[in-house]
């Protein structure tokens, strides 16, 4: 089990590499950079902004640089468009809040679906099904681009129970809208897995098995049933985690929350190199651990799987 | 210490005090309204600032914050006139190029030093170091200081740079050619003063809150990026028994929808409101629904350049088509929010400019029709010929409303072929700065209030002018222009070539389309140029 996790992290590094150097070479192969404006710069003004950025050397240098930084100062370099800042700045003021609302979002997600999959499971065919699946499927048609307005209209607008947007230091009144916003469509794609996983798990020969023995139902489900059942949830759980973590960009736009999904995309389009570049390392480095995390809780779950 | 503690705890009564007093009756001293006991003021912006430096600072949300922080030789007041500043008055001697600003002495930082001429010398030389590479380097240039483009080029030491301090209070500017507006520009923030020491102290931190020191009536108090800023009263402004406003909030919200959803709510002062919703609004809000003229102008560019399509080389064809354009639709029906239809380039509200008789405004939109039919048929363009193009615009609701309304009145009216594309903001400005497009969106917003600053992208060998527009007599009258004492019928002239030439298709000016709390006292609507100072401010009680 050891050794396995140590291999693992071991080709992690190389992975992670490799995001790097793609992603350096993407971003600086696309039109324009961070200082095309439409106030065309002179070209000594430009000329002086790009030596002190060293965007002046070549790129193999540049890249070569801003590892070494990395590595030795861990040091992910100055933001080209917020000049009061640098990359180290922006992620330490913005990844705490895309974790507060995005380990919420995942725990309600998580919670609630579950609990309604498991519900419309054991009660197949009965009004608590159709509900839970009504309720999922509405909850996945409605992403978080349409949830947001609907929330903000109905709760600050019509209801003026909530504030429309903001952080102030993540107080519950501004936390409920994003994590509602971002949690109602994963809601539903977790409650329909858990509900399909869990009426084939109860479908199967060992809970049969199970229930012949005349053991309640209860255990039969929270014994029996429910490690099988969330193995597929689980995989789906992997990839939702690092994606709720690392903020949404709705969310930090509709909200004005001041998470780090704003800071990705407004990077991208602003050609803000080191931040692009440092949110991606970070992005890269949660999703190996996640999955890592991932595999390692298949061998609970599962007791076939071993490493 | 415990000096240190009574000077503040007097410094702290003498201010309430003084504050007391002139707000005790809760009455605005010239206009006798009653005012409002929170004095906070909350107004929504696009995008987190770009910088509070001065010197660095190159986004319009950020030069807002920074005028309200620091304060520049000269300020403007609501109608946009030039009014004293940190400077009492200037003289200029007989050559036009040597400024003489005399300083008052009663001018502070927040942490009590006195502001003085050095203060000023050193931010303009930090603004040409290449050490400190600013954006706005350039603006330096353009005011045409002295040694300006050689230390920016690394060519001379920043100490060369034509600023001096005579003494505390005297400050001395030398221009390397006469320039009529050169005080006006005093008012931006790239010539604003910088705190020496508390730069030197804490580096590239000087701008955070608690780190930075400020003359303007207000300091940074708190900064969440991406969140909000909120500026609070500097007590040791020089004028701050005049300034009623204590608080100024600015929350981001990039979304213009959601923010407006805000505003409705209570939560702001002050929102943009979205194209085409102004009428709708001012039936609802007619209290809060404001609508006046700026100094920016939307126009479409054509590439004349080598590069650029054959047919967009005849001046009839390019006529033609900005004929053809009706102008009113789109400012009445697609924008809605009382944006002046443009039949030149210059926008009306520029001062000191006259609007240019030009044939195209005074014609009926069928006139036009009629004429651009005939000039597009002896260009040799027809039914069995029809001209062909593409235009592009960068990605955005609004641009793409006003290019297919476009296309569609030249394909009914002139049978033309126009293919639209649209591109993301960076690959639209690589594109167009390259050529690489035969009619192409344009804006432009005024650096100053003065019509050069718009006039100046037509010149052949101005770095914005992406079309490549070039004609001599233009760059001649435009050169002319920059030491003469009454340019503005050069630049009356520079229309009329404009108009008949037509290297550009002028759609509208913009007009500042704002939801505004009716409590918000003294916004100035008529500074064309929307420097605004919260200082100027005030709450009226409800």
């Amino acid at each position: 089990m050891l050794a396995y996790v140590i291999r693992r992290v071991l080709t992690a590094i190389p992975t992670i590499l490799l995001l790097i150097v793609a992603c350096f070479f993407l971003m600086h192969y696309a039109p324009g950079g961070p200082f095309t404006s439409e106030r065309t710069l002179p070209p000594q003004v430009l000329a002086n902004i790009e030596a002190r950025y060293g965007l002046d050397q070549p790129l193999w240098k540049q890249l070569w640089d801003y590892l070494y930084n990395i590595v030795v100062h861990f040091d992910f370099g100055p933001s080209f468009k917020f000049k009061d800042r640098d990359v180290n700045d922006i992620i330490a003021q913005g990844f705490p809040i895309s974790l507060t609302y995005g380990s919420l979002s995942f725990l309600v997600a998580t919670v609630v679906g579950i609990g309604l999959g498991i519900a419309a499971a054991i009660r197949h065919n009965s009004w608590i099904d159709y509900f839970a699946v009504g309720l999922g499927i509405a909850a996945q048609a409605l992403p978080n681009f349409i949830m947001g307005p609907i929330l903000i209209l109905t709760f600050t607008l019509w209801l003026g129970w909530l504030p429309g947007g903001g952080w102030n230091g993540g107080q519950w009144p501004y936390l409920i809208m994003p994590v509602i916003a971002l949690a109602t469509s994963y809601m539903g794609s977790i409650a329909r897995i858990t509900r399909s996983s869990m009426l084939e798990v109860l479908n199967s020969n060992f809970i049969r098995t199970a229930r012949a023995k005349g053991l309640p139902t209860r255990t039969v489900i929270w014994r029996h049933a429910m490690k099988p059942t969330l193995l597929p949830v689980v995989s789906y759980l992997g990839p939702v985690f690092v994606y709720v973590l690392t903020g949404s960009v709705f969310v930090d736009i509709y909200f004005s929350t001041g998470g780090l999904g704003q800071a990705y995309v407004g990077s991208a389009l602003s050609r803000d190199y080191a931040v692009l570049l440092g949110v991606t390392i970070l992005y890269g480095v949660l999703t190996v651990l996640v999955n890592l995390l991932t595999d390692l809780a298949y061998a609970w779950f599962d007791p076939k799987i071993r490493y | 210490m415990n000096r240190f503690i009574r000077n503040s705890v007097a410094g702290l009564l003498s201010s309430t005090m003084i504050t007391g007093a002139a707000f005790a009756a809760g009455t605005h001293p010239e206009t006798g309204e009653a005012l409002a006991d929170d004095q906070t003021f909350t107004y929504r912006i696009l995008d987190e600032h770009s910088s509070v430096d001065p010197q660095v600072v190159e986004d319009v949300s950020g030069a807002e914050i920074v005028r309200d922080l620091f304060e520049g030789l000269m300020n403007q007041d609501e109608d946009g006139n030039l009014v004293p500043g940190v400077a009492t008055g200037y003289t200029v001697d007989d050559s036009k190029k040597v400024y003489t600003f005399t300083l008052r002495d009663n001018a502070k930082w927040s942490n009590g030093d006195p502001v003085t001429a050095g203060d000023f010398v050193f931010a303009w030389k930090r603004a040409v170091d290449p050490a400190l590479s600013s954006p706005y380097a350039w603006f330096m240039e353009l005011m045409s200081i002295e040694n300006a483009s050689a230390i920016i080029a690394g060519e001379k030491p920043v100490d060369d740079l034509g600023v001096k301090a005579i003494d505390d209070t005297t400050l001395e500017v030398t221009l390397s050619a006469p320039l009529p507006y050169f005080p006006q520009m005093t008012t931006h923030s790239t010539t604003f003063p910088a705190p020496q020491k508390v730069i030197a102290e804490f580096g590239d931190e000087w701008t955070k809150p608690g780190n930075i020191v400020s003359n303007g009536a207000y300091v940074l108090t708190e900064h969440l990026p991406q969140e909000r800023s909120v500026r609070e009263r500097n007590e040791m402004y020089w004028d701050n028994d005049n300034t009623i406003i204590d608080k100024v909030v600015a929350l981001v919200i990039n979304d213009e929808n959601v923010a407006l959803t805000r505003y409705l709510a209570g939560e702001l002062d002050r929102t943009e409101v979205p194209a085409g919703q102004f009428p709708r609004l001012q039936e609802e809000h007619p209290d809060e629904a404001i609508s006046f003229p700026r100094l920016c102008n939307y126009y479409y560019t054509f590439n004349v350049s080598d590069s650029g399509p054959e047919e967009f080389k005849d001046p009839k064809v390019r006529q033609a088509l900005s004929l053809a354009v009706d102008r009113d639709i789109i400012t009445k029906n697609i924008k809605a929010g009382g944006e002046p239809p443009a039949y030149t380039f210059v926008p009306e509200a520029t001062a000191g400019f006259t609007v240019p008789v030009v044939e195209m405004a005074s014609m009926s939109q069928a006139e036009r029709d009629e004429l651009a039919k005939e000039l597009l048929a002896e260009a040799g363009f027809g039914a069995d010929n029809p001209l062909t193009f593409s235009m592009v615009y960068n990605t955005s609701e609004a641009h793409k409303k006003v290019a297919v309304a476009l296309s569609q009145m030249w394909k009914q009216k002139l049978g033309a072929n126009v293919e639209l594309a649209n591109m993301e903001w960076k690959v639209f400005l690589e594109e167009r700065g390259n050529q690489n497009f035969d009619l192409a969106r344009g804006a432009w917003c005024g650096d100053y209030n003065e019509a050069s600053t718009f006039l100046d992208l037509l010149q052949s060998d101005s770095g914005y002018n992406d079309g490549k527009y070039n004609n001599a007599r233009v760059d001649e009258l435009l050169a002319e222009a920059k030491t003469s004492d009454d340019p503005a019928p050069l630049y009356t002239e520079v229309e009329r070539i404009i108009a008949q030439e037509t290297p550009v298709i002028p759609i509208y000016h913009y007009a500042g389309v704002y939801m505004m709390d009716s409590d918000v006292g003294n916004w100035p609507v008529k500074n064309v140029e929307q420097n605004w100072y919260s200082k100027n401010l005030y709450k009226i009680a409800e």
